[in-house]
C-alpha cells in the first residue's frame, strides 16, 4: 500500500528529507528485526525530539496509519515490525543522555539511547544500569522498556520494570504525558509499571528516568564444568537451598558450549554435558565467601572442574562466551530460531529431556542456554530458512517446547516478548476473559489500536490450536 | 519481478555468496558498533543492512544500483561489525567483493571513473609513479605554493579546504632507496624477517619505515627488505578493483620467498590484514591460493611480532602521557588488540590512558577521508573529542592512514597533541639509550 | 442498601452460606471505615464465592469494600458508598510454595505472620516487614500498597509480587502475570492492583517471589545533632560499597512522648536525630560494616555525631520490628495522629528534613534511606482545637509539598474528621485521566471501594 503523498510530504515537512524514508529500497531494510518474522512498513520516520514524535503521531492519526516504534531492531518476537504496514519510528537518533544525577542515582535518557553506552557513561561515578540484557552492546533503552527486558543478572537485580522510574510517553492521540516520578512511590496507579514491558502497544516513549545500580565492590565468576546435565541442575538447586542469591546463574548445554567455544576461545571444555556460570557479587568478603561455598556446591554435585576467573579480562570472556551464545548459533546454520519459555526451575531436568525428545522427534538440532537461576529458557533451534519443511518444522517444534513449558507450570516468554510470535500461544496461558480485560486495557491508551497492531493480543478469539504461519520466506537465490 | 522468476544481481566470480551473507542472522548486534550507522543512524548503512542488500541484489529483489552503490561506498570497510558480530559474520570479504560487482556491473559518472581509475590502475600498482606524482605534490607543498593556496581562500573556493589537510605530507627522502638492502640485527641474531615497506608510504612515511627497521634491529632481528616488492593491493581490493589486487599479490609472492623468513613484517595495520587475507581474493582451485597460503602464515604486523619476540633492547624513559587509538586494521581485521598496549606500556615514562570507544575508526579507512569527506570529518570530530577528553599529549596508533588522519585532527581541532605510531614511540626510547 | 432488605441477605446467604453473612450490628461496627459502617458483612471462601458476589452486587448496585485484618482501612479516603464488606479472611491458604523455586501463592487472606512461619522452615521469608504486621494479611497489605523498611535492599511488593488473581467490579475471574520468577508474558495488570486500594479488583490469589533469610543480622544507631549531619552519614552509605538492609532516619519535635524513641533504641531529646542502619551477612562482613558504619559516622563535620551504639542482638529484633511498625505504634499512641508519606529525592532530604524542623505542632519523622519520608503530626488530644490545628499543618504540608524538596505527599492516616475536608490524596496527577478511564474498565459500575482512591475513583 502506498503512502498517501499528503502524509508524505508532511512528515518530511516536518523532519526534512533526510527524516523519512519512502523507497523500497529502503524500506526493504526494514521488514526485519531480530526474529524470523517479516514485514514492510510504508515509511520510516527518524524524530529528533518530543515535539517531532508528537506531530508524527498526530499525521498517523489524522491518516489512520498503522504506527511502529523502533529502537535498534534487536527484539526477538517481531515487536518492532510493522505487521500490517503504515510508519515506523525509528528512535535511533534519539539518542542524547539527558541528564545524569549521581547524587540521587537516577538517569534521564530519550529512548534511543544504547543499553551499554548508559552504563559506559556512568563508569566514572562507580554506577551502571542494572538491566543486561545479552544484546546490551546494541539495543535500545526505550526497546528495554517496551520488552521489559532482563538479561543474566535479572536474578539478583531484577528486570527494567525494577530499574524504571518515570516515563514521558505520547499517546496515539498525540497527547504527551509523564507517567511515575523520579521519586518513588508517587500516588496513584502504578502505570509505570503497566506500561513497561506492554511492547510498543501503549504509547511512544520519548524519555526515560531510570535508577543506576552502585556498582558492586567485588565480583567473582564461576566456570563449573560438568559431565552431566542433571548434576548442574542439583547444583542450581543446592545453591538456593543454601540461601545464596547468585548475582547471575546461567547454563549452557554442551552443544552450546561446542559452537561458543569455537568463536570465542573462553576456554570452555568441549566435551562436557553442560556448564554453569556462576557469578556472586557485593562486598569483598561476601563475594569471597559466596564463591567458595558455590564451588563447594558444584564439586559436592561431580563438578568435573570449578574454575575462578581471576581478573576482569578472564571474566569478559567468560561472559562473551554466555552472551554471544546465540549467534555462534548462527555460525553452524543459514538459520535459528531463539525460543523463550519458562519453568519453575525444579522442573530443568524434566523440560530438557522433554526438550531433547521434541529434538529428535523433528530431527532438528536444538542448543539450549538458559538463565538456570530463574528457569528462563532459550532453546537454539537451528534450521535452513530455504527448506520450506524445515522452517514449518522448526516452529512447530517452538510451539512444542513452549507447551511443555506451561504445563510445567511457566510461561511463554520470559523476556523475548510475545510480539508478532506469539501471540497466537497467548490463549495457552490466559483464558478469553483475561485477554479481553487486556484488550480494554489496551483500548484505554490505544483505542484505535492503530499503534503497533497485530501484537501480544490474538486477532481470532478462542482456542490455543497451533497453526504454522506462512513462511516469511524470501526468494531463493538464482545464479 | 519478471515472470521468469527473480535474476540475481550479481554474476562471475568475486560475489557475495549464500553461504556467507546466510551467516547473518539480523540479530543487530554489530549495529551500535558501525560508525556510518552511529552517524546516521539507519539500516541501510549499518553491517546488517548492507549484508542485507547484498542478498537482495543476489535474490533479484534488489536492483544494483545508485541506492545500492551509495550505501556500499559509504562502509568504511573497517570491519568493526566483525569484532561485535557473534555469527562469524566475515563482512570485510562481503563488502569487497559486492564492491568488486559494483566495479563491474555499475557505471559510475565519468569523473568517478577517471579518477578510480587513475589511483587504482595508474598509480598505485607502480612505484615508479607513486614517486613521481609524490615530487609533485612535494613541490607545491614545499614551495610555498601550499600556504599561497591556503591563505587566499582559492581552497575553500574549490571546497577542498579540508581535504588538502587530509592529504599526506611528503617525504624529503623516499623510501625506494633502500629496497632491496640487509639490516642486520644488532647483538645477537633472534629473528630473520622480510620488511613489507608499503607503496604510498615509501613517499610519506620514510622515516617510519626506517624507526621500524631501526626497533626490529635494536630487538635482534635482521631486516631485509625485498626488492621486488609492491603495493599490497588493499586499496583496490576495497575498492573492488580485484584484478589489480590479484596481480599485486602474486608479484609480493614472488618477491617474498616465504621459507626464508621468519616472519613478513609491516607496520601498516590496513596492508596486513590484506596481506593476512590473500587467500580470499584467489578461488581454491587457483594454484595462487596454495601460494598465498603460504605467504599469509608469515605475515605479522611489527606490533603482533614484537610483543612475540619480547623486547630485548634497553629503553630510555620517555615521559609522556599518551592514549592508544586502535588502528580498525589492527583491532577488527586482525584481532589485535593487546600487542601495540603491550609495548607502549613497555617504555618507562610512559602512561597509558584509554580514550572512549578506541577501537572506532578515526573516519581515515583508505581513501574514505578523500571520497566521504564530510563523514569522515564527523567521524573525525568525534575521535579528536574522545582523545581530547583523556588529556594524553600523543595518540599514538598503529597505520600510517591512520596517522594522517589523527594528525590532520589535532590541527583541524586543535588539541595539541603529537601523533605516532607504536614504533616511533619505541624508537624514541631507543634512540636517547 | 436497605438492609431490612431480606432478599440481599438471603442471597449472599445462598452464595456464601449463611454463617457467613451477617448484619449484626455490633460486627459491622467493627469494619466500619472513617465511620461508616457496612450494611452487611460476607465472608466468601474461593473466588468463585467473591465472582458471584460481586456479581449479585453489580447488578444491585451494592458498594464493596474488601477487607482483610482491618488495620489500614484508614489509608484513603472513606467510600461513597458502603454496602457490603467483602471480608476475605476465611480465603487463608498457601496455595502452593516451592522453596527450590523461591515461589510463593497465598490467598488473600492469609496473614503475614503464618507466611513468614511457613517460610522459616526452609529459611525464607517475605520483605513484608509493614505496620500491623502481626495481623495484617497478604491482601491488605499489597492493596494498601504500605512499604517497608526493607526495600532499601529487596524494593516494594511491586518488586516481588510476580502475579496475581482477581475479581473485577463485574464479577470476572481475571489474572496477569504468573508463579515464575520471570515473565513478561501479557500487560502486567497485577501492578496496578498494588496500592490500589480494591478499586480496581478483588484479589484472590498473589504470587510471590521468596528470599533466604539472611544468616545472621546486626543494627547500629548513630545519632547525630541536627538533621544534616543525619542525612550526610545516610548519604555517606549510599556512596560506600556497603549494602546494608535498612537505613531509617528517627527523630522527633518538642512534645512528642521520648518514650515512642526509646523503644526504637533512640533519643527524642532536642535536635537529636538518630540513623539506625541494619545489616545482614557472615561475621567478617558484619564486622566490617560495623566498623566503616562507625566510621563513617565519626567522619562527619562538626563533631556532629552524639552516640554510636551497636544493639545487642534479642535488642535489634525488637527494635527492627518496632520501626517498621511505627505508624501502627504512633496510632496507637495517638489515635488522632496525622501521618504523610512524602516522597522526595534523596539529595532533597536534608531540605525536607530542615523544614519539618520547623513545624510547630509535635511531630515524629521517619525517613527511609531512599527517599520515602513518614512524618507524622501527634495532636496532644482530639478536641476540637487540637483537630483545627491539626487540618491547618496538614494543609501547609499539602502546599508544601508542590514544590521541592517536598515531593508528593500522601496523607496516609489522618482522623476521620480531616477528610471531609482535605482530599488525603493532595492533587491527582497528570496521568489521572488515564487512571479514570481504567477504572472504569476494571469496574464499570463504580462499586469497589468507591471514592477511597486519589481523585474521587
Ligand atoms: C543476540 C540477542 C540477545 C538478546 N538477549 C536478550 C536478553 O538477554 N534479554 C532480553 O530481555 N532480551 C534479549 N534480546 C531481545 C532484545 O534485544 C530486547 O528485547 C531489546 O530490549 C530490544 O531493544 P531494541 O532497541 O532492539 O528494540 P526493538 O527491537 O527495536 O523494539 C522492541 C519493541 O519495543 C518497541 N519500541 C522500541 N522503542 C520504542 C519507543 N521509544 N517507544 C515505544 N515503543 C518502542 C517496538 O515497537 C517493539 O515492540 C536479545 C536479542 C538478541 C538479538
Ligand atoms: S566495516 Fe565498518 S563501516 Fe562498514 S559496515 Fe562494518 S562497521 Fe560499518
Ligand atoms: S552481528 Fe553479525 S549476524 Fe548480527 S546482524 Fe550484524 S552481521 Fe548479522
Amino acid at each position: 500500500m502506498p503512502m498517501d503523498s499528503r502524509l508524505l510530504h508532511d512528515l518530511k515537512k516536518l523532519l526534512g528529507p533526510r527524516g523519512v524514508l519512502h523507497e523500497p529500497e529502503d524500506l526493504m531494510l526494514y521488514e526485519y528485526d531480530g526474529s524470523v518474522e517479516v514485514a514492510r512498513p510504508d515509511c520510516v520516520v527518524f524524530p529528533r525530539a518530543t515535539a517531532e514524535v508528537v506531530e508524527i503521531v498526530r499525521l498517523a492519526s489524522r491518516h489512520k496509519v498503522p504506527l511502529v516504534g523502533r529502537g535498534t531492531g534487536t527484539g526477538l518476537s517481531g515487536g518492532a515490525i510493522a505487521r500490517h504496514g503504515g510508519i515506523i519510528t525509528s528512535f535511533a537518533r534519539m539518542n542524547r543522555i539527558v541528564e545524569i544525577d549521581a547524587e540521587n542515582q537516577r538517569a534521564t535518557v530519550q529512548p534511543g539511547v544504547v543499553n551499554s553506552d548508559l552504563s559506559v557513561a556512568v563508569e566514572h561515578l562507580g554506577l551502571h544500569f542494572a538491566p543486561d540484557p545479552s544484546s546490551q552492546k546494541a539495543c535500545t533503552i526505550g526497546g528495554n522498556v517496551s520488552e521489559n527486558s532482563g538479561g543474566p543478572h535479572t536474578l539478583a537485580y531484577g528486570v527494567t520494570v525494577n530499574h524504571v522510574l518515570s516515563l514521558e510517553i505520547v499517546l496515539p492521540s498525540g497527547e504527551l504525558m509523564r507517567l511515575g516520578s523520579p521519586a518513588l512511590d508517587p500516588p496513584g496507579y502504578d502505570l509505570t509499571g503497566l506500561f513497561v514491558g506492554s511492547e510498543g502497544t501503549f504509547g511512544l516513549v520519548t524519555e526515560i528516568t531510570v535508577k543506576l545500580t552502585r556498582n558492586p565492590e567485588a565480583v567473582k565468576t564461576l566456570l563449573a564444568v560438568f559431565d552431566s546435565v542433571d548434576d548442574a541442575t542439583e547444583t542450581v538447586a543446592e545453591i538456593t537451598a543454601r540461601g545464596i542469591t547468585p548475582a547471575a546463574c546461567e547454563m549452557l548445554d554442551g552443544w552450546t558450549i561446542r559452537a561458543v567455544e569455537d568463536y570465542v576461545h573462553a576456554g570452555f571444555p568441549l566435551d562436557c554435558a553442560a556448564i554453569l556460570l556462576i557469578e556472586v557479587d557485593g562486598l569483598r568478603e561476601v563475594a569471597e565467601a559466596e564463591a567458595k561455598d558455590v564451588a563447594d556446591v558444584c564439586a559436592l554435585h561431580h563438578a568435573r572442574e570449578v574454575r575462578v576467573a581471576r581478573d576482569a579480562r578472564e571474566r569478559d570472556l567468560l561472559w562473551k562466551g554466555r552472551k554471544n551464545a546465540f549467534g555462534a548459533a548462527g555460525r553452524l546454520a543459514p538459520s535459528y530460531y531463539t525460543q523463550d519459555g519458562v519453568i519453575p526451575r525444579t522442573k530443568l531436568p524434566a523440560t530438557l529431556r522433554g526438550i531433547g525428545e521434541i529434538s529428535k522427534k523433528y530431527g532438528l538440532q536444538i542448543g539450549n542456554v538458559f538463565h538456570a537461576g530463574d528457569g528462563n529458557l532459550h532453546p537454539i533451534i537451528l534450521f535452513d530458512e530455504r527448506n520450506e519443511q524445515q522452517f514449518r518444522d522448526t516452529i512447530r517444534a517452538g510451539d512444542e517446547i513452549i507447551e511443555f513449558c506451561i504445563q510445567m507450570g511457566g510461561s511463554i516468554t520470559g523476556e523475548h516478548g510475545v510480539g508478532m510470535e506469539k501471540d497466537r500461544l497467548m490463549p495457552l496461558l490466559f483464558s478469553e476473559a483475561d485477554l479481553d480485560l487486556m484488550r480494554r486495557v489496551r483500548d484505554v491508551f490505544n483505542p484505535t489500536g492503530m499503534l503497533n497492531p497485530g501484537k501480544i493480543l490474538p486477532i481470532s478469539k478462542g482456542c490455543g490450536e497451533i497453526y504454522v504461519r506462512p513462511r516469511p520466506a524470501l526468494a531463493p537465490p538464482s545464479a | 519481478m519478471a515472470a521468469t522468476g527473480p535474476v540475481s544481481g550479481f554474476s562471475g566470480a568475486d560475489k557475495p555468496e549464500y553461504a556467507d551473507y546466510s551467516r547473518c542472522v539480523h540479530c543487530g548486534l554489530c549495529l551500535n558498533h558501525c560508525p556510518t550507522y552511529r552517524l546516521w543512524g539507519q539500516e541501510a548503512d549499518s553491517p546488517r543492512g548492507r549484508i542485507r542488500q547484498m542478498q537482495l541484489v543476489d535474490e533479484g529483489r534488489l536492483e544494483l544500483g545508485e541506492g545500492f552503490v551509495t550505501h556500499i561506498d559509504r562502509c568504511l570497510d573497517c570491519r568493526a561489525c566483525e569484532t561485535a558480530c557473534p555469527s562469524g559474520v566475515e563482512y570485510g570479504k562481503l563488502v569487497e567483493v559486492a564492491r568488486a560487482q559494483i566495479e563491474q556491473h555499475y557505471q559510475r559518472s565519468l569523473a568517478s571513473r577517471v579518477a578510480r581509475d587513475f589511483v587504482y590502475r595508474w598509480l598505485l600498482p607502480h612505484p615508479r609513479r607513486i614517486a613521481a606524482a609524490a615530487r609533485v605534490l612535494r613541490v607545491y607543498q614545499r614551495t610555498g605554493l601550499a600556504a599561497f593556496a591556503r591563505g587566499t581562500g582559492i581552497l575553500k573556493l574549490l571546497g577542498l579546504q579540508d581535504r588538502e589537510r587530509l592529504l599526506p605530507k611528503i617525504d624529503t627522502d623516499f623510501f625506494f632507496g633502500d629496497l632491496g638492502r640487509t639490516f642486520p640485527a644488532r647483538g645477537p641474531r633472534r629473528a630473520r624477517v622480510a620488511f613489507f615497506a608499503g607503496c604510498v608510504a615509501q613517499v610519506t612515511f620514510s622515516e617510519l619505515n626506517r624507526a621500524t627497521i631501526r626497533v626490529l634491529q635494536a630487538n635482534g632481528g635482521e631486516v631485509v627488505v625485498p626488492a621486488g616488492q609492491t603495493c599490497c593491493g588493499a586499496l583496490p581490493a576495497h575498492a573492488g578493483v580485484r584484478d589489480v589486487a590479484r596481480d599485486l599479490a602474486r608479484a609480493n609472492f614472488e618477491a617474498f620467498p616465504a621459507i626464508d623468513f621468519d616472519a613478513i613484517v609491516t607496520n601498516a595495520a590496513g596492508c596486513g590484514s590484506t596481506l593476512k587475507e590473500y587467500m580470499h581474493l584467489f578461488p581454491a582451485a587457483d594454484p595462487a591460493h596454495e601460494q598465498a597460503a603460504q605467504f599469509t602464515i608469515k605475515i605479522r604486523d611489527v606490533s603482533e611480532f614484537l610483543a612475540d619476540l619480547g623486547l630485548t633492547a634497553p629503553l630510555r624513559e620517555v615521559p609522556l602521557r599518551v592514549t592508544y587509538q586502535d588502528s580498525c586494521h589492527l583491532a577488527h581485521g586482525q584481532k589485535i588488540r593487546e600487542a601495540p598496549r603491550k609495548l607502549i606500556r613497555a617504555v618507562p615514562g610512559v602512561e597509558l590512558i584509554e580514550m572512549k570507544l578506541a577501537d572506532q575508526c578515526c573516519g581515515s579507512a583508505g581513501v574514505y577521508n578523500v571520497t566521504e569527506t564530510e563523514a569522515s570529518l564527523e567521524l573525525l570530530a568525534l575521535k579528536m573529542d574522545s582523545a581530547r577528553g583523556t588529556k594524553a599529549q600523543a595518540i599514538v596508533t598503529a597505520n600510517p592512514g591512520c596517522i594522517l588522519q589523527l594528525r590532520a585532527g589535532a590541527a583541524i581541532h586543535d588539541t595539541g597533541q603529537e601523533v605516532l605510531h607504536v614504533v616511533e614511540l619505541l624508537d624514541r626510547a631507543l634512540q636517547r639509550a | 442498601m436497605n438492609v431490612s432488605n431480606a432478599m440481599v441477605l438471603s442471597r449472599l446467604a445462598e452464595l456464601a452460606g449463611p454463617s457467613h453473612v451477617t448484619n449484626d450490628p455490633a460486627e459491622i461496627a467493627t469494619y466500619q471505615i472513617d465511620g461508616k459502617s457496612p450494611a452487611a458483612v460476607v465472608r466468601p471462601a474461593s473466588s468463585e464465592e467473591v465472582a458471584e458476589i460481586v456479581k449479585f452486587a453489580a447488578a444491585e448496585k451494592l458498594a464493596i469494600v474488601p477487607t482483610g485484618a482491618r488495620t489500614k482501612l484508614g489509608i484513603g479516603m472513606p467510600p461513597r458508598q458502603f454496602d457490603l464488606a467483602l471480608d476475605m479472611t476465611r480465603m487463608d491458604r498457601i496455595v502452593a510454595y516451592d522453596p527450590g523455586d523461591l515461589t510463593l501463592s497465598v490467598e488473600p487472606g492469609i496473614p503475614l505472620h503464618k507466611i513468614a512461619g511457613t517460610l522459616a522452615e526452609h529459611r525464607q521469608f517475605l520483605p513484608l516487614a509493614v505496620p500491623f504486621m502481626d495481623r495484617a494479611t497478604a491482601g491488605g497489605t499489597i492493596a494498601s500498597g504500605v512499604d517497608s523498611p526493607l526495600r532499601q535492599i529487596y524494593g516494594t511488593a511491586r518488586d516481588f509480587v510476580l502475579g496475581m488473581e482477581f475479581i473485577t467490579g463485574e464479577g470476572i475471574a481475571a489474572k496477569s502475570g504468573g508463579r515464575v520468577v520471570k515473565n513478561v508474558a501479557g500487560y502486567d495488570m497485577h501492578k496496578l492492583m498494588i496500592g490500589a486500594l480494591g478499586t480496581l479488583g478483588v484479589i484472590t490469589k498473589v504470587n510471590f517471589r521468596t528470599f533466604p533469610l539472611p544468616r545472621a543480622a546486626r543494627t547500629c544507631v548513630a545519632t547525630f545533632r541536627g538533621p544534616t549531619a543525619a542525612c550526610e552519614f545516610r548519604h555517606g552509605i549510599a556512596r560506600s560499597a556497603l549494602r546494608p538492609q535498612s537505613v531509617e532516619i528517627l527523630a522527633a519535635g518538642a512534645g512528642c512522648d521520648p518514650l515512642l524513641g526509646r523503644r526504637a533504641a533512640v533519643s527524642f531529646e532536642d535536635d537529636r536525630w538518630s540513623v539506625v542502619v541494619s545489616f545482614a551477612g557472615d561475621e567478617p562482613v558484619l564486622d566490617r560494616t560495623r566498623r566503616e558504619l562507625q566510621g563513617l559516622a565519626r567522619g562527619m563535620n562538626q563533631n556532629s555525631l552524639e552516640s554510636f551504639t551497636e544493639l545487642r542482638a534479642n535488642l535489634a529484633e525488637n527494635v527492627n520490628r518496632y520501626i517498621a511498625d511505627l505508624p501502627a505504634a504512633i496510632l496507637e499512641y495517638s489515635p488522632a495522629a496525622a501521618i504523610f508519606k512524602v516522597s522526595a529525592l534523596p539529595m532533597d532530604m536534608a531540605g525536607l528534613a530542615a523544614d519539618i524542623h520547623g513545624i510547630e505542632v509535635p511531630w515524629l519523622v521517619m525517613m527511609r534511606g531512599l527517599g520515602v519520608t513518614y512524618l507524622a503530626l501527634l495532636p496532644p488530644d482530639r478536641s476540637e482545637g487540637s483537630l483545627r490545628v491539626l487540618k491547618q499543618e496538614c494543609a501547609r504540608i499539602f502546599s508544601l509539598s508542590e514544590r521541592a524538596p517536598w515531593g508528593r505527599s500522601v496523607l496516609l492516616w489522618c482522623p476521620s474528621e480531616l477528610k471531609r475536608e482535605i482530599n488525603v490524596w493532595g492533587a491527582p496527577s497528570g496521568d489521572f485521566a488515564q487512571m479514570q478511564k481504567l477504572k472504569s474498565v476494571f469496574d464499570p459500575s463504580g462499586i469497589l471501594s468507591p471514592g477511597r482512591f486519589m481523585g474521587g475513583l
